[in-house]
């Protein structure tokens, strides 16, 4: 893991396919995408529907139609004679009837809010999900360890005796990154704006830290944001929506280019 | 005093709170989890002892627990007696006097949970009742103070329902609202300020515990 910033893969298998199609009042959504990277970062200014996205995937909303499949990571493992097993499992499917139930869907999610537990302390918010029922001194032992270097790369270690009332907002933040990726049996993260509470020089290690350890469990990552610097600094594959439709994916440096233009010659005053 | 009429009161009191808790917390996470005309409804019949006068209610289960009707009968000859005239038929007739006082304190305090908590939650694996039972109950705990005191002083201060289902029988169905009636029917002043005393010193303990409970009223004392 040199050189994190620049792993786009050229492998086109996706691990989720997306099509949706909703109303809330006046606006409509209608998108349809499939997410093969490690880190997709959806892109929209306010109220364009990020948020009803991710809480679709998530299963906290029942599109009024849709088909969104996902297909595990070790589904996608290549066998030995170069046969690639895919085994798919349809979250929602409108024509079909089926609907699994969020706290069955193994998608864990983040926030723009942190929503923590406000009667546990964060060590106990962390713990929430972690599985820690094991019997076995040596995977006991493995599982602290795990949940020592979540710890760390949340940078909460300091904060565990506190509860979350007392919390400042990227502390919040942190904590409820740290329980999403306490909870056991990953299989996609949804980060809804998660670090806009912190500052630079610590989000950008954050992220670095977080993009290793997410790689090494191979839980890839679809990630909200409304901000084209935090889109350039993650050089991530960006979709970018507009109106509740995709008019764009691609890398950031393509689909954001013209974007970027703008607000430059915005800044310096050239309209 | 009449210890008699003293204990079974008590007993009566906390019967009814016990098994009110148990049919209250799930049909007040039912109602507070959803709007729609089935929850409407309910809600309104739940509400209805609040407004009904109680003799109504008495007259009602009278009937419906008396030898008149199917299930009256069917309930006698499970129990081998009445129900009417009986602890079971008090309990049974307190249970819906109570119920609006055990289910509005719930209701307020699960729709004071927060959305986002729950669906935190759910989206971390836990079951709907591993949720239910490690946040939103915690979180609506000073609402469960708050249903089962005023369920237990409702009930020890229940007369119209008592009167009409229990009839007057000593150890059996006379509770101190209905001693206190007889003592004043037979002008024994003495006695019936004895029971009065006795119930108001129920009542004022009972509602203290509501108001020194940090929490219960007011601001909660983690976010002071």
């Amino acid at each position: 893991m040199s050189d994190i910033k620049s792993e786009i893969k050229s492998d086109p298998a996706p691990h989720l396919s997306f099509q949706m199609k909703h109303c809330l009042g006046a606006f409509s959504l209608d998108t349809a995408f499939e997410l093969t990277q490690p880190w997709t970062l959806l892109f929209a200014p306010s109220g364009a529907g990020k948020t009803t996205i991710l809480r679709a995937i998530a299963g906290l909303l029942r599109p009024h139609q849709a088909r969104i499949v996902s297909y595990s990571s070790y589904s996608r493992i290549s066998l030995q004679n170069g046969e690639t097993l895919t085994a798919e499992l349809v979250l929602t499917d409108t024509a079909a009837g089926t609907f699994v139930r969020p706290h069955q869907r193994s998608i864990r999610m983040v926030s723009q809010n942190a929503a923590l537990f406000p009667h546990l302390s964060v060590l106990k918010n962390i713990r929430y999900s972690f599985f820690d029922r094991v019997r076995n001194p040596e995977e006991r032992k493995q599982n602290e360890a795990d949940l020592k270097a979540i710890l760390a790369l949340c940078r909460v270690e300091h904060l565990t005796a506190k509860m979350p009332p007392r919390l400042s907002g990227g502390e919040r933040q942190r904590v409820a990154l740290a329980r999403s990726l306490a909870a056991s049996s990953c299989t996609l993260l949804l980060l809804d704006e998660p670090f806009t509470g912190l500052d630079a020089a610590l989000r950008d290690e954050l992220i670095a830290d977080l993009r290793v350890w997410l790689a090494r469990r191979s839980i890839p990552v679809l990630s909200v944001t409304h901000d084209i610097s935090e889109a350039f600094r993650l050089n991530a594959e960006v979709l970018r929506l507009d109106n509740g439709r995709i008019t764009a994916q691609g890398p950031a440096a393509a689909v954001l280019a013209e974007e970027r233009n703008r607000l430059l010659a915005q800044l310096r005053g050239d309209h | 005093m009449d210890t008699e009429a003293l204990l079974l009161t008590l007993r009566l009191a906390l019967s009814t709170t016990a098994v009110l808790l148990l049919i209250a917390i799930p049909l007040a996470w039912w109602i507070a989890s959803g709007t729609g005309l089935r929850r409407a409804f309910i809600r309104a019949v739940v509400a209805l002892p609040l407004v009904l006068p109680p003799t109504v209610l008495g007259f009602y289960l009278l009937v419906a627990l008396g030898p008149l009707t199917a299930p009256g009968r069917l309930l006698t000859r499970l129990l081998g007696h009445p129900v009417a005239f009986s602890f079971s038929g008090l309990l049974i007739g307190s249970l819906l006097y109570s119920l609006p006082f055990a289910v509005q304190p719930l209701v307020s305090g699960f729709a004071a949970v927060d959305i986002a908590l729950i669906e935190a939650s759910l989206l971390l694996g836990a079951s709907p009742l591993r949720t239910f039972r490690s946040i939103a109950l915690p979180l609506a705990r000073p609402s469960l103070l708050t249903a089962a005191v005023l369920t237990f002083t409702h009930t020890v201060g229940e007369f119209g329902v008592v009167l009409m289902l229990g009839g007057n029988i000593p150890g059996a169905t006379r509770t101190l609202s209905i001693a206190l009636y007889d003592q004043v029917q037979d002008f024994d002043y003495a006695a019936a300020n004895r029971t009065s005393s006795v119930l108001l010193l129920i009542a004022l303990v009972s509602l203290l515990a509501i108001y020194l409970v940090p929490g219960t009223i007011g601001k909660r004392d983690d976010l002071v």
